[in-house]
This record gives structure tokens, sequence and C-alpha cells, in this order.
């Protein structure tokens, strides 16, 4: 395999799911390019794809916040209303003494979560204004080391989970937070799932060429 | 393969003839690079990549025992202690799961089992075999079955954390005078464990299955 210089490996791209070298080929605005070896989505070419990502981001920092202020489950039990939040859920491991179980379901269900968001929506700003070189590359890198990391989905299940168990004990209200974190998931699955770091990294260098042009 | 695409470095350096085995992934940002041997930076992001060639799996291996010790105690210790009218219950993860299954919730105790047990035994068993296997050489003809394996540890791994986040929510809901639901020790030892495979699971370095072709 011959190359003119390494940044023409930029036109190749590995497979993450079985480790199979791709060219990268111009695809058509909305189509994906798949895996030649297991069909594996490889990249996505979507002309809106920053203004798209920025106002989701935004909208689920929104649904986050909504989804940590409003109470998640309510419930009647022997006559009295108990209710919980996402913070009130961590605060009360910690309160009876689980501090290593609290510190890491507080970074997995809050920090982390909160800080994709947050990161989200200065890196697409910066990129819809085309300015930040080094900036850009230190969100990506720190986006690469946090999404793993954040487990809202998993949460949500959980909670659905916990409903199902409480159902014996006595009357259950969904409160208007369970709506917020359901809808702030979908956004969390599509962006961190479906927009993949590659792309941007991509959209980035784009950008940088264009703007050594001018 | 064609590379004489549109290129603004056209021509400043010469042509580089590599073999297509050399080229490794980023594991930050997914950038293909050439391997260099031990000093890899990565040419997109800079980070470092793969820098402890000379104690490839050991550190893997460490927080997969790690792992696997804290799994002990997470089966041993209740889960979950329900005290009901001055009645204490204590369930472990599995005596959960038979409750669960008895009492005709067939969905939640399948979710339970899947998530606290099935994935958990699962990930170091998989890990075991990858760790094992690019050291020593078994299973060689099965490269890309491999990768999938490891692509698999890596997409169901975080959901075992189900069981620590639904003792979570019905501590945080349940703790009244009369009726109230506690978290056992096993919580903080499977949250370990689980912490820990993760940590084994990013440890690992893809790279060593290609290597030992």
């Amino acid at each position: 395999m011959k190359l003119e210089n390494e940044d023409a490996l930029d036109n190749f791209i590995i497979c993450h799911k079985c480790y199979t070298l791709n060219e990268e080929h111009p695809i058509k605005d909305g189509s994906s390019a798949r895996c030649s070896e297991c069909g594996n989505v490889l990249y996505q070419y979507d002309s809106r794809l920053i203004t798209n990502a920025l106002a989701l981001s935004i909208a689920g920092l929104i649904f986050f916040i909504l989804a940590n202020v409003f109470p998640l489950v309510q419930m009647d039990i022997l006559g009295s209303e108990q209710f919980i939040t996402i913070p009130k859920t961590i605060f009360s491991l910690l309160d009876s003494g689980f501090y290593l179980v609290g510190l890491l379901c507080a970074f997995l269900v809050f920090i982390f979560p909160l800080m994709i968001f947050v990161i989200n929506i200065i890196l697409f700003t910066l990129l819809t204004i085309k300015r930040g070189e080094k900036l850009t590359k230190e969100l990506l890198i720190l986006l690469s080391h946090v999404t793993p990391w954040s487990m809202a989905d998993i949460f949500f299940i959980s909670i659905l989970v916990a409903i199902v168990k409480l159902v014996a004990f006595g009357q259950i209200h969904i409160g208007i937070s369970f709506w917020a974190l359901m809808a702030f998931v979908v956004i969390d699955v599509y962006i961190t799932k479906s927009i993949r770091l590659s792309e941007i990294w991509m959209l980035r260098k784009k950008i940088l060429l264009e703007g050594e042009r001018q | 393969m064609d590379v004489e695409k549109e290129n603004p470095f056209r021509g400043r350096e010469t042509v580089i003839e590599i073999d297509e085995d050399k080229l490794i992934p980023c594991p930050v940002c997914d950038a293909v690079n050439i391997d260099k041997g031990k000093k890899n930076s990565c040419r997109r992001c800079g980070c470092a990549m793969y820098h402890h060639r000379s104690f490839s799996t050991e550190k893997s291996w460490a927080y997969l025992l790690t792992a696997i010790i804290a799994y002990i105690p997470a089966n041993l210790y209740p889960m979950l202690i329900t005290s009901a009218f001055g009645t204490k219950e204590e369930s472990t993860i599995l005596g959960g799961v038979v409750l669960l299954w008895e009492l005709g919730s067939y969905p939640v105790a399948v979710i339970i089992f899947l998530a606290s047990i099935m994935i958990p035994v699962m990930k170091f068993l998989i890990l075991i075999y990858l760790l094992i296997s690019v050291k020593y050489p078994i299973g060689k003809d099965k490269k890309a079955n491999k990768h999938k394996l490891y692509y698999l540890t890596e997409v169901v791994g975080p959901w075992s954390m189900i069981d620590i986040f639904v003792v979570a929510i019905l501590a945080a809901l349940i703790h009244l005078s009369s009726i109230e639901i506690l978290a056992g020790t096993a919580a903080t030892a499977f949250a370990i464990s689980v912490f820990f495979t993760l940590l084994a699971a990013h440890a690992f370095d893809e790279t060593l299955i290609k290597e030992n072709k």
C-alpha cells in the first residue's frame, strides 16, 4: 500500500466492530457508509449535522435541567406521600453511608451526562462560527473520554424496573421529570450513538482547511 | 489502493510505502495511524497511543482480577434490606432474582438476572479469554470474532449498573419509619466490581489481537 504522506490516512477508516480497514468515499447527503466486512455503519454524511446537533444539544440540556428539578416518581405509601428527584436519589445514598456508590452514581447519571451536553453546545457553537482550533481539539478529546461513562439511558431503564418492583407497595404517580428524562435520554442516545466522533473530527478538518484557503 | 484525491499537502513529502497491518486506529479519535513502535502519538489529536507495550496486558489483568474479587462479596452479602413493621428481610442478588420470579414479575427477574449475573460473568470470561489468547496461541484462526467479542463487552458492559441504580431508587423512595428499604454491603462491592470491569475493558489493547495473528 502506497501513501503520498501521513495525512492521506484520513481517507481511511478502521471499523470499530471488526477492525477492518476501509477506504472512505464521498457519499450522498443523508446516506451512510457501511463496513465492507461486517456491515457496521462507519460514517454518515449530513450537510446540516452541526446545526442539528447544536439544536439538539440545547434541547437536551433544557430537558436535563427539567429532569433534575421536578419529582421523578411519586408514591402514596401508608398514607404518606414520598417522591424522589435525581439529586435526591444520589444524596440519599451518600446520607446512608454509601459514599462510593453515591459518588459513582453522581458521576454516571449526573456529572458526565451534563458534561457531554455542555461540551457539545460549546463545540458545535465553535464549529458554527468557525473559531477555536485548539479548544475544539481539546473538547473532542475530553468528549471521547467522557462518553463511555455516561449512563443516563441505563438509569432510565432502572427507573422502569424500580417502578415494576414497587407496584406491590402502593400507588405510584409518574412525575414531570420522568417525561423530561425520557426526552433527554432519546436525545442523548441519538447524539452519542449516531453522531460519531470521527465525523466531527473530519468536519473540523474541513472547516480548518476552508479557513486556510480564504 | 487509490489515494489520488484532493490533497493540500501533495508533493511536499515523498511517497510512503506501508504495510496494511501496520495501520492502527487512535483509541481517542479513531484516526488511522501508522504503528511506529513504542513512542506512538496520534497525528490528529496528539494523544499517546498504546504506550504501555512493555506491560501490555498486565494493566487489564490487574483491573479484571480486582473486579472478580469484588464480585464475590457482591454475591454473598445482601444487596437489598427490606424492613417492614419490625421484620427485617435481606436478599442477595441471586435471592432477589428468585424472589421476583416467584412473585411472578418474570420480565424484571430476567432483566436483573441478565444485568447482574449474566453480563458480569460473561464479561469476565470474554476478557480472560482475550487476555490469554493475545499472549498464547489459542483460537488463532478466528481473528474477526475476537474483535466482535471485544466490541460486545464494550457495548453490554455498562448495563450491569442497572441493579445498583434500582437499589438507589428504591432506597431513596421508601424510607418511612414502618417500611424502609436500605442498600446492603453488596451494593458497594458490586459497584466496585462493575467499575473495574469497565476499566479492564478500556485498558485492553485491541491492537494485540492483530499482532498475534
